[in-house]
């Protein structure tokens, strides 16, 4: 049989037997059997020289075109048998559950509080402090809101217990401060004006924990004092942050009010979708109203020169029409189920 | 404060629907909290005479009737047989609906329509189809003296339709605590006349004005020992009433405010109080002790310390010479402006009345009712400022309704003991400040009106201020107590032009300035800091218990007044409160739990309070998510987790040389805990394990870990100021060590070891295995550590490496006793 004959059948059972090859020895072993240095494949190479003269330029060509193909079909199954090698034993089921690592979640009072604050900060304030245990000259008297105000029977206070004995009797006793508005006097009373700050920060009132009371709340105020402010300003400064945290669809109303520390003072109502859904027209959310001149006596700022307004509202309020949220207590028992919901 | 529409009408004109009335007055101030539609019942019923009655063509049982129903006559078809011509009946209108029945979903409405070709114009009602009672012979057969026309409901004596509107007083507006002042304000904002009932009549042609018998003098004295806590003390006398009910609308209008109906005489005052906001007490005048001269004299003085009181209530009291009493000259009559005395009070056969109108100062008011604990219609009004002005006009209308309802005689005058007077307040205006502080600008002389038409009155043009702008002077009436300065009549004219009505204008002006407020970022970073590291973020009660705190008493700050002894003193740590919170959960099964939170604690300090802010760390159940695989999924925390989260909680803070000294014995709240320190001097904080005994209290199965660091120390010790370092250029080499050391060798000990022996290029020393068990002696540990060398500038050699190396291992072999397993 001539050389050019056997090329032909020996290509095909070397291509069948690398296609068969099922696994990577295997194929090496196929390897070497025909390209190897004994292989069939070879022994018909080194035939070629046994060939007539000016039949060997064509048996050569014909020989090193199916080499060529061998080789490539080696390669080609090689790395078929490679990826088939690198596939873990059993299947991955993309459909199981993964394994996570534990993220934490920020409170949901924290979270409304920092979107509260972001929104402020936009339009120019800054975030202040001071201290939960306050006196009742920061609290109250500079507030003008004297011992004997009926305004103060309103908030029950809860008081610090005086080393002393009698607590309630001393002058400018201790308390827990009722509303963050004692931090207007702070501020005002250690940085000249203009001032524009917000405070975000625990208060404290003498309620029975039920649904919609808890003795510790979260407030934030905010106080804007510089020349020529007037109802406007606080008007559209209140408009565009509560649009900001609240929704754009969300309508505010003003509507007068009483705070001994805001002369006009006002009340905040707004509505939106939720509230319609609620079967209210609108609900109250805040307070507000141009610092009284008092308060300016009493810090000593001149009332003729500078005017400014305050307003305040509660956190947990904002955070529980926000999240549909029923009871405030829900907010400093700290069950994870409901920690992770935010 | 309740009121009603009918009630209102009556004083001002407003064309105003009762919603309409309700948005006018919560944006004049006047939040309405409340609106409750009273009656319509009947709508569309009156009474009406049967005029003739005729057989119906074609019909047995029907007969078509001519009725007179006040306005006109109509015909009516009709089935019953019980009425005659002349008789009055309760006739329906057509286009009205007869009440609802039960089990009806919409009520029948009468409609005109064709009846054996004759249109019936409405019905003739029996008691089954107005809901009055069961089916009785036919159609309602009024009494003879039924009013032709009138509504049925009147007739009846019921309440004609009204709406109640339950309004939010805010505390300054004592004068909104009246019907009148609160039509006032309705005056002021339609432009429209205010009516105040004129009395005058009544009291300045008394039946024996001429007699002077019946002057006031004969009748009572008035002593004023306390003209402070009493300016003005008023009384008048009647005699010869007849106390019984009051008439129905006296009746009506008090029950539909919420007030109980008790007798004409203190009825009148009751509603006076209301209409007025005055309040006024009525005594039995025969009840009052009289003096030598055979009159009594009414005594304004303190109580006597112990004195006792019986008020209406029939309570006694014990007083203190706090106290305002009213008394005659042997005994208390009354508590001033909070209560009457039982001794004194209107009886049925009460025949002469002594009616009292007082100004009392408002803070003795309110701490006597403190103080006792009793409040009233009476003291809520005397406590937030009456109107000192207005107590003669209250008398005088109290004694011209006490006639018309009651009877009797008015003695002639009154006392009114009114020492010292009030010059009215004078304010002045500048009617630039005005926009100036609205942002809006309105003409001086309508801001003129707006004022004049509260009740001010205009005092006088000024003239101009040192800028030039426009000023005007008011006085201000008696009844606004709260108007003190510019501002408050600036607030009234933003109030009646309507705060909807100025304008809102974009943000813009100073941009805020605070320390606080890089302080405020700082503390969120720590949180997401930490629910980065898997931690949820919790908030905790401020208010534990004193029991919780485990700390000396003198430490703990306390609360004078606590709700409970649950809540009985602030949190002087987080911890307690985490700790309540890790039961929270374990009782809701929720057994993994990892918490932080951030908030104040207080303590005292040498006898004063101080607040400062921690961070503290829970840990209980398993370290890990639930997962379907690995040997360790069930792993529960332990102390290495916790110290893991403090230790990148102190990298965050850049702080270096931080301790963790061991502390020996457990404490109150640990079983084993370190201090954290900082430079050896300042507590940061501590970590530790939980004593089982406490965690058991608080029923936590799996151990408890936790952490607690000052939060303020480290915002201010901290240093998170960051600068690049070229990264390394050439290769590193690494070194392994494995030794038994003793197990009271620590960690801290290796590192120290091989610090002080100064191993050159020596990068890091990393601990990477730490085992007891097979192959290691009892009390001993094998710790293995991978020592990395590289220089900044070359490639080291080994020999470089390993001369370094040795002389590290030589140290620990030296100083530790290690046996380096080579």
């Amino acid at each position: 049989m001539s050389l050019l004959a056997q090329l032909d059948p020996l290509k095909a059972e070397a291509l069948a037997a690398l296609a068969a090859a099922a696994d990577l020895p295997a194929l090496e072993q196929t390897k070497g059997a025909f390209l190897g240095g004994d292989g069939k494949f070879t022994a018909l190479m080194k035939q070629l020289g046994t060939l007539p003269k000016e039949e060997r330029p064509a048996a050569g060509k014909a020989i090193n075109a199916a080499k060529s193909e061998l080789e490539t079909a080696l390669a080609v199954r090689r790395s078929e048998l490679e990826l088939k090698a690198a596939l873990p034993k059993e299947p991955t089921d993309w459909t199981l559950p993964g394994r996570r690592r534990a993220v934490g979640k920020l409170h949901p009072l924290t979270q409304v509080t920092d979107d509260i604050v972001r929104a402020f900060r936009k339009v120019g304030f800054a975030v202040a402090d001071g201290p939960e245990i306050e006196d009742e000259y920061h609290c109250f008297d500079a507030l003008n809101t004297p011992a004997d105000h009926p305004a103060r029977d309103a908030q029950d206070t809860f008081y610090v217990a005086q080393d002393s004995g009698s607590p309630l009797s001393t002058k400018n006793s201790q308390l827990l401060r009722t509303h963050t508005s004692s931090v207007q006097i702070r501020v005002m009373k250690s940085q000249p004006p203009p001032i524009r700050i917000i405070v975000p920060g625990r208060v404290y009132r003498r309620d029975n924990a039920d649904a919609t009371h808890n003795p510790t709340f979260h407030q934030i105020e905010g106080l804007y004092v510089d020349k020529h402010v007037t109802v406007s300003d606080l008007k559209g400064t209140v408009e565009a942050v509560f649009k900001d945290v609240l929704g754009s669809d969300v309508k505010l109303r003003f509507r007068p009010h009483y705070f001994s520390y805001t002369e006009p003072s006002l009340e905040i109502d707004f509505t939106n979708a939720l509230v319609k859904k609620l079967g209210k027209d609108w609900l109250e959310i805040a307070g507000c109203g141009m610092v009284h001149p008092q308060v300016f006596e009493n810090v000593g700022y001149d009332p003729e020169v500078w005017t400014g307004w305050a307003f305040g509202f509660g956190i947990e309020r904002i955070a529980m029409l926000r999240y549909g949220i029923t009871d405030i207590r829900l907010f400093y028992e700290n069950d994870v189920r409901f920690l992770r919901q935010f | 404060m309740k009121v009603t529409l009918n009630w209102l009408k009556q004083y001002v004109d407003f064309n105003w629907s009762p919603e309409e009335l309700a948005e006018r007055l919560t944006m004049l101030g006047l939040e309405v909290e409340g609106v409750q539609k009273l009656g319509g019942e009947f709508a569309g019923v009156v009474v009406g005479q049967v005029l003739t009655k005729e057989k119906v063509a074609g019909s047995d049982k029907l007969s078509v009737n001519r009725v007179a129903d006040g306005t006109g006559e109509r015909t009516i078809i009709c089935g019953a047989q019980n009425h005659q011509p002349g008789d009055k009946v309760a006739v329906i209108l057509p286009n009205f609906a007869l009440p609802l029945k039960a089990g009806e979903k919409e009520p029948f409405v009468i409609k005109e329509r064709k009846v054996f070709g004759v249109v019936s114009q409405g019905m003739m009602c029996s008691n089954k189809e107005l809901g009055l009672g069961e089916e009785g012979d036919g159609v309602i057969i009024l009494p003879p003296d039924a009013k032709v026309g009138q509504p049925f409901a009147e007739h009846l004596g019921r309440a004609g339709s009204d709406v109640v509107y339950d309004l939010e007083v805010t505390p300054n507006r004592p004068d909104l605590n009246s019907v009148i002042g609160i039509a006032r304000e309705i005056a002021a904002l339609t432009g429209n006349a205010l009516r105040v009932p004129n009395c005058s009549g009544a009291v300045s042609a008394p039946t024996a004005v001429t007699d002077r018998r019946y002057s006031i003098e004969e009748f009572v004295a008035v002593r004023l020992d306390e003209p402070e806590l009493c300016p003005r003390y008023t009384v008048r006398v009647l005699t010869g009433v007849k106390v019984g009910p009051s008439p129905d609308w006296l009746r009506q209008t008090l029950e539909k405010v919420g007030i109980r109906s008790i007798s004409n005489v203190v009825d009148v005052t009751n509603f006076v109080m209301l209409e007025t906001g005055q309040p006024l007490h009525a005594f039995d005048y025969h009840l009052i002790g009289k003096g030598a001269d055979g009159k009594p004299t009414i005594v304004i003085r303190r109580a006597a310390a112990g004195e006792k009181f019986k008020a209406l209530d029939n309570q006694e009291r014990t007083l203190t010479s706090d106290m305002l009493l009213i008394a005659d000259e042997q005994k208390g009559i009354a508590l001033a402006g909070v209560m009457g005395g039982a001794n004194t009070e209107i009886r049925d056969d009460t025949r002469d009345v002594l009616i009292e109108s007082a100004y009392f100062a408002p803070t003795n008011i309110r701490r006597t009712g403190k103080a006792l604990g009793l409040r009233s219609e009476s003291s809520y009004r005397f406590e937030r400022g009456c109107d000192v002005g207005i107590a003669d006009y209250a008398s005088q209308r109290a004694a011209q309704l006490i006639l018309e309802t009651a009877g009797g005689t008015l003695v002639f005058g009154a006392v009114d003991a009114y020492p010292k007077p009030d010059e009215l307040k004078v304010i002045s205006l500048r009617h630039e400040k005005t926009g100036a502080l609205l942002g809006v600008e309105i003409p001086g002389d309508k801001q003129v009106q707006m004022l004049q038409s509260l009740g001010l009155e205009f005092h006088a043009q000024i003239g101009h201020d040192d800028r030039g702008a426009v000023v005007t002077s008011f006085r201000i009436p008696t009844f606004r107590v709260d108007l003190k300065r510019e501002v408050d009549l600036i607030e009234e004219i933003a109030r009646l032009h309507g705060v909807d009505k100025i304008p809102s204008t974009t943000p813009r002006g100073a941009v805020g300035m605070n320390a606080f407020d890089a302080v405020y970022d700082q503390l969120a970073d720590v949180r997401r800091l930490l629910t980065g590291l898997g931690l949820n973020e919790a908030q905790g009660q401020t208010l534990v218990s004193l029991a919780n705190c485990r700390l000396p008493q003198a430490e703990v700050v306390k609360l004078a007044n606590p709700l409970s002894a649950d809540m009985d003193a602030l949190r002087p740590s987080l911890m307690p409160g985490l700790l309540d919170t890790l039961r929270h959960n374990l009782h809701r099964k929720n057994q993994d739990v990892a918490l932080f939170e951030i908030g104040r604690v207080f303590t005292n300090v040498n006898g004063q309070p101080k607040e400062e802010r921690r961070v503290a760390i829970a840990l209980t159940g398993q370290r890990a998510l639930a997962f379907w695989s690995g040997d360790d999924r069930e792993a529960k925390f332990d102390a290495m987790d916790l110290k893991g989260l403090v230790e990148d909680l102190l990298e965050h803070f850049g702080l270096r040389g931080i301790m963790f000294g061991k502390r020996a014995e457990p404490t109150p709240l640990f079983l084993e805990s370190a201090a954290i320190m900082l430079g050896g001097k300042v507590q940061l904080g501590e970590l530790g394990q939980l004593l089982p005994a406490l965690a058991k209290q608080y029923d936590l199965r799996d151990a408890v870990f936790l952490a607690e660091l000052r939060l303020d120390e480290l915002l201010a010790r901290g240093n998170r100021s960051k600068s690049f370092k070229p990264l390394p250029q050439f290769p590193a080499s690494r070194r392994d060590v494995a030794m038994l050391v003793p197990e009271a060798t620590t960690h801290d000990a290796v590192l120290q070891a091989i610090k002080q022996a100064k191993p050159a290029n020596l990068e890091s020393v990393e601990l990477f295995d730490v085992f007891r068990g097979r192959n290691v002696p009892a009390g001993q540990k094998s710790l293995a550590y991978a020592f990395t060398y590289r220089a900044a500038d070359k490639t080291l050699t080994d020999n470089d490496v390993n001369a370094a190396h040795t002389k590290a291992v030589d140290a620990l072999k030296q100083k530790l006793s290690a046996t380096v397993r080579e």
